[in-house]
């Protein structure tokens, strides 16, 4: 396929269509980064008003399922950031690099969510979930849980949609409907992902750090 | 073609090798930074142990925003817009915990409840 399939209405030009895209997903992220700015706020305004609650609520996160979490995703950035220089170069001969790279990187994504999802188990069983049976009865605690809930679910949520998109250029790159070769749409889902990943570089200190040295 | 610095040098270079080396030493350094920042956790440092946790968080977010999503090297406006996202988020600390902190009661004191 030509670049001409790559460039849209209204740029003149492909270098102007990747300035311009990457300018709007900058934007994107950075309404992203006050997304969950609010929700990182909350949290220092409870832990203000309730700083031993929320320490001693932090020590029951699981930090060993936390730190692998943060280690899984730093290599999917690291892979995802491999299949993009791949993509932008634009070699035919890099493809199949670029292919298995983006594999890899949602398999690792799949990988976060397998261990969150043995970690909430865990959660539920030690009946951390806010709620008339919570476990902890220090003021605070349940504000603590019911942010970590919030962020670390919303957070899993916007994984899913960067799954989605990764799959999604996989797949049509796989049927031919698509050139992912010096496509602005592989840079602006990376840069997602990478700030997806830049957001749980924040929440492990937060929820997973906190009160451990007690 | 790009305009990009990174992008250019990396035209020059052998590509792939170059690139795989760089990514990865940045990730080795992040890896080092989680490291450091699970082991400090266990430290008893008192109330700095969170300051000195999110500093370590900052290193590795700048990491991350500098070098795999290029923004050293690129165009001054998406450093610029990034930027202002991070300005905003200050403004809206900002004047949150300049009601939080200044509230009757101290700190830890719950917001009285109007009779």
């Amino acid at each position: 396929m030509s670049d001409v399939s790559i460039l849209k209405e209204p740029w003149p030009r492909l270098d102007v269509q990747r300035d311009g895209s990457l300018f709007g997903l900058w934007v994107f992220l950075a309404s992203e980064l006050l997304f969950f700015g609010a929700l990182f706020l909350t949290y220092a305004v409870c832990r203000i008003q309730n700083p031993e609650g929320f320490l001693l609520a932090a020590r029951e996160t699981n930090v060993v399922f936390g730190a692998l979490n943060t280690a899984i995703l730093m290599t999917s950035s690291l892979t995802i950031a491999v299949a993009s220089y791949a993509a932008a170069e634009g070699d035919k001969a890099l493809r199949p690099v670029m292919m298995r790279c983006f594999a890899i990187t949602v398999m690792l994504a799949v990988a976060f969510l397998v261990v969150k999802g043995f970690e909430y188990a865990e959660d539920i069983e030690k009946h951390l979930v806010p709620g008339p049976d919570f476990a902890l009865e220090e003021r605070g605690a349940e504000l603590f849980f019911a942010l970590y809930w919030t962020i670390t679910g919303v957070h899993g949520i916007h994984l899913l949609i960067g799954i989605g998109l990764i799959v999604r250029l996989w797949l049509l790159a796989r049927m031919n409907q698509l050139t992912l070769e010096k496509n602005p749409e592989v840079e602006a889902a990376t840069l997602y992902w990478h700030l997806v990943d830049i957001v749980w570089i924040f929440v492990f200190p937060l929820l997973y750090l906190s009160g451990r040295a007690l | 073609m790009t305009g990009d610095a990174y992008r250019e040098e990396l035209r020059h270079g052998n590509g792939l090798r170059h690139v795989f080396r760089r990514n990865a030493a940045i990730w080795a350094a992040m890896l080092a930074l989680l490291l450091l920042s699970l082991g400090i956790a266990y430290v008893p440092l008192g109330a700095m142990n969170t300051p000195i946790a999110l500093c370590i968080a900052m290193v590795m977010a700048g990491l991350v925003a500098g070098m795999f999503m290029e923004l050293s090297g690129s165009r001054w406006l998406r450093g610029f817009t990034a930027f202002s996202g991070v300005v905003f988020v200050l403004v809206m600390f900002g004047l949150t915990l300049a009601d939080v902190l200044t509230r009757e009661g101290g700190w830890t004191g719950l917001a009285p409840i109007a009779p």
